[in-house]
């Protein structure tokens, strides 16, 4: 077993499963590039998850519930005004006035999807802690940590997966634009950045408010007026392409916002979209929608050039100019190296991932590549602190037959400060050590090592056998030494699992 | 800066420094401070309306206030802040209004991130500006400073020695286990052994709080925020941070998270009041956004990204029961870049106000604490003499 295979297994993948180490330490280099490229089919826990079209719609219904309810209760819902009374609604769900037990929008929000969410972070566990291409499995979570949907976002939480799925998983060894634009056209994308009921100020429904209310008030339960919403705009900008600082102004914000007015989810006319998708008609293609009497006609400027095409081609135009801009090579070349090498990454790589990035138009198996063979990669020293997520997943393959209940998993990542798929913001989960090396955090690691290393460990198990066997060569001697001191099968495995070397990469 | 309890760690591992639990004398200050973080630029024309500026009704058209608790000729409070009026009318909460940090884009990361760092450039320094402060306070034999958190936020890394702590459902290891993984971090990973012994310490302290976890235990985490703060020998300055304030979409609606994170705010200062019991009356709490929000609604009935917003400093220590505020007024010119109010108090001004009479820093310290350009002149008379 070489260093290299492990930190091809561990700083690259997910952690070793017995006798992978052995195995890549044949050919580390060969054994992650061989994992760039697309997946032939979609793994086995994920093929069970509800559709796009089901996650959209079971949120459409959620909300056509809550309005269905203020009506009852005399109210209506695209009026309610600051301060105005919530009896019978709201968090305590007391009696109303008709004196029937009360509705509560957060006890029915609970009911309807934390069970689709358990179901959706274990699948993505099962997924993790199975998979050989774990290096491949890496890059989705990356990414799907950089196009943020966050169903921490109140309606977005049936989302993300659907979201994972289709744009992330199909473009991970792909164009950079191709994932670009997948994403901001994606339902959930639109809806977790607002920008499905942007509407150009300019625009046919903009001028004429009659047109408003049948489009859309019925089909997504919100009342409409006539105006911008910069979110999406933005954070393509700041979060997803160039990068925050790197010169565009709050012009270049509000001109792309303009752009991208009209960009919304498939709601015809005075049909409920949550009908049309529950009666199947509609699916996930169409979901995506160009609304042309949305969308603020005439030329816009960003970033010094015109784009004076119509429709969703001037949109497209600006994506793809934002998808080869240098500031943007030079954000996804920093983040990628930060990801995988350090928190603080060797500008080296960092300037050789950004050109091929801008030599190759994006190109990510290219880009990813290059990772893989900068010498920097493959530093002895372990410079990355696994996130809680990589934490538990690395455990797992460690740990074959680990049982994992999904609401246990639920709790774990919880404690340990991380929510998969729920980030609170859509700058995604924090990649630096300092955020995750806090004290409580540290302890809630510890804590956990040690419930699973009782809930697992026999006395017919070796601890310090399973460590030589995932940790290698950058087993320690003080490690090794306190895992062969332990006073149980138990607390060996503790150990090993709160060991540095195996929470660094 | 090495503290003491560093280098027992590194001697002696956890152990060590487990014992040193008992061994030293409490923190010289008996004050204590909280400082809580809004993550995602709190709409402060919605917490604190200006029902009384006669462009009001006007500028936020769609999202002008009903049922604004009155403070005084100009300002209310939103109707959810049932607490802190109570607190107003007994002078213990000052409302700062117009106020922000010297961040002028709108990126809620870059802005909290100077928020944090307290430099005025995001990513300008790389410790937060609060562990500059307590690094500059008497230090006691155990960290004066603690994040009511799962992940230790920017304001409280640096130098100065903090913990953190957030409640947990799991059996607790036995002291045997404790013990060996403690030594182990302090053979070889001391950053490790460090948080490691923090955790031990936070733990004996906080016995008897559990459950819950994330952004919805904000009440929770002000209620143990002040155990933490009651205990004899424990911190003095704590952490906490409550998110969701990125109010694009809907905000005035009644099902709005606006709404309900100005409830669970003014529940959470509440919960601290009733933990401190006594000690409420040498506490002060500062309480801030990364920025504002537009002054008009947008077209989804939210607002997006401003400048200026409102603040607040409330605390049986504080001078309370004003509006402090240069109000710059909602006409059309009186805007920040046409859209957003326009920013005329610094809160480092606040803070820096809060810090020196408060917590007792002096000028170099101060600083120290929020470098600047321009010297940040103290707000004077924030606290009671």
């Amino acid at each position: 077993m070489s260093l290299e295979g492990v930190i091809a297994a561990n700083r690259f993948g997910l952690g070793a499963k017995p006798g992978e180490v052995a195995a890549v330490t044949r050919d580390p280099h060969g054994w992650l590039l061989g994992q760039l490229a697309p997946e032939q089919e979609l793994p086995a826990p994920l093929q069970a998850l509800p559709s796009t079209v089901d996650d959209m719609s079971a949120f459409f219904k959620w909300l056509r519930t809550i309005a269905d309810e203020a009506k009852a209760n005399g109210m209506d819902p695209y009026k309610l005004k600051p301060g105005a009374p919530m009896t019978g609604m709201g968090e305590g769900g007391g009696a109303n006035a008709n004196g029937k037990p009360g509705f509560s929008i957060e006890r029915e929000y609970v009911k309807t999807f934390v069970p689709r969410y358990a179901v959706a972070v274990k699948a993505r566990y099962d997924t993790a802690v199975a998979t050989d291409r774990p290096f491949f499995e890496r890059l989705v979570h990356f990414w799907t940590n950089h196009f943020v949907v966050s169903g921490a976002k109140p309606g977005a939480i049936a989302m993300p997966p659907s979201f994972e799925r289709d744009v992330i998983r199909p473009n991970v060894t792909g164009r950079f634009a191709d994932m670009l634009l997948a994403s901001t056209r994606h339902p959930a994308m639109l809806f977790y950045l607002d920008n499905y009921h942007s509407i150009g100020p300019d625009s046919k429904v903009g001028k004429d408010p009659s047109l408003r209310a049948p489009r859309k008030a019925q089909a997504f339960a919100v009342p409409l007026v006539a105006g911008l919403n910069e979110n999406l705009a933005r954070e393509v900008m700041e979060l997803q392409t160039l990068g925050v600082r790197s010169g565009y102004t709050q012009a270049d914000v509000t001109g792309f916002a303009r752009v991208l007015t009209g960009w919304t989810i498939a709601a015809p006319p005075r049909v409920p979209l949550w009908k049309l998708v529950a009666q199947g008609r509609l699916n996930a293609q169409g979901l995506f929608e160009f609304d042309d009497e949305e969308h603020e006609p005439g030329p816009q400027t960003i970033l010094g050039k015109t784009y004076a095409q119509s429709g969703v081609d001037q949109g497209e135009a600006v994506l793809h100019d934002l998808a080869r801009h240098p500031a943007t090579a030079h954000f996804i070349a920093t983040k990628l190296a930060r990801h995988f090498i350090a928190d603080d990454p060797p500008p080296a790589v960092v300037d050789r991932l950004a050109d091929v990035f801008l030599q190759t138009d994006g190109d990510l198996k290219a880009v990813c590549t290059a990772l893989v063979k900068s010498p920097e990669a493959f530093d002895p020293a372990a410079r990355k602190f696994k996130t809680p997520e990589d934490y538990v997943i690395s455990a797992a393959r460690a740990l074959p037959g680990l049982p994992a209940e999904p609401g246990k998993l639920l709790r774990a990542y919880n404690s340990m400060g991380e929510q998969p798929y729920n980030p609170p913001g859509p700058n995604g989960w924090p990649d630096i050590a300092d955020e995750w090396m806090g004290a409580d955090a540290v302890w809630k690691r510890f804590e956990w090592a040690n419930q699973t290393a009782d809930s697992i460990a026999s006395t017919t198990m070796d601890p310090l056998a399973l460590a030589h066997d995932v940790l290698g060569p950058s087993l320690s001697e003080p490690t090794a030494q306190a895992i062969a001191r332990a006073q149980s099968p138990a607390q060996g495995l503790t150990l090993l699992l709160a060991s540095p070397e195996f929470q660094r990469r | 800066m090495i503290s003491r309890r560093t280098t027992l760690g590194l001697i002696g591992g956890g152990v060590l420094a487990g014992a040193a639990r008992v061994a030293f004398a409490a923190p010289e200050t008996e004050k204590r401070l909280v400082v809580v973080i809004l993550r995602g630029a709190m709409d402060g024309l919605s917490a604190v309306p200006a029902t009384g500026d006669p462009d009001y009704e006007r500028a936020r058209n769609g999202l002008a206030q009903e049922g604004a608790l009155p403070l005084d000729a100009t300002f209310g409070l939103h109707p959810n802040l049932v607490g802190f009026k109570g607190l107003y009318d007994a002078n213990e909460l000052i409302v700062v209004h117009a106020a922000a940090t010297p961040y002028r884009d709108r990126s809620h990361f870059d802005g909290q991130n100077l928020l944090e760092n307290g430099s005025e450039k995001p990513y300008g320094v790389d410790t937060g500006w609060l562990n500059r402060a307590l690094a500059a306070m008497p230090a006691g034999a155990k960290p004066l400073g603690i994040a009511l958190n799962s992940h230790m936020p920017l304001m409280m890394r640096g130098a100065a020695e903090v913990t953190s702590w957030a409640p947990s459902a799991l059996p607790r290891p036995d002291a045997d286990t404790v013990q060996r993984l403690a030594m182990l971090y302090g053979e070889t990973d001391p950053k490790l052994a460090q948080s490691f012994a923090d955790a031990q310490d936070a733990n004996g302290m906080a016995m008897g709080q559990g459950g819950g976890g994330g952004y919805q235990a904000f009440v929770g985490l002000m209620a143990a925020a002040a155990k933490f703060l009651s205990a004899p020998d424990g911190a003095r300055v704590a952490m906490v941070e409550l998110g969701g304030w990125d109010s694009h979409v809907n905000q005035a609606g009644a099902f709005s998270p606006l709404s309900k994170n100005l409830q669970t705010l003014d529940q959470g200062v509440a919960a601290l009041k009733t933990g401190l019991g006594p000690l409420w009356k040498q506490t002060g709490v500062v309480i801030v956004s990364e920025f504002g929000r537009t002054v008009a609604m947008n077209g989804t009935m939210g607002t997006d990204h401003g400048t200026a917003g409102a603040m607040f400093v409330a605390g049986g220590a504080v001078k309370g029961g004003r509006v402090i505020a240069d109000w710059p007024g909602l006409s059309p010119r009186a805007l920040y870049q046409d859209r957003d109010l326009k920013p005329t108090t610094d809160f480092r001004a606040i803070a820096t106000g809060v810090l020196r009479d408060h917590m007792g820093l002096h000028d170099a310290a101060l600083a120290a604490v929020f470098p600047a350009t321009t010297k940040i002149k103290p707000r004077d008379g924030l606290i009671r003499a």
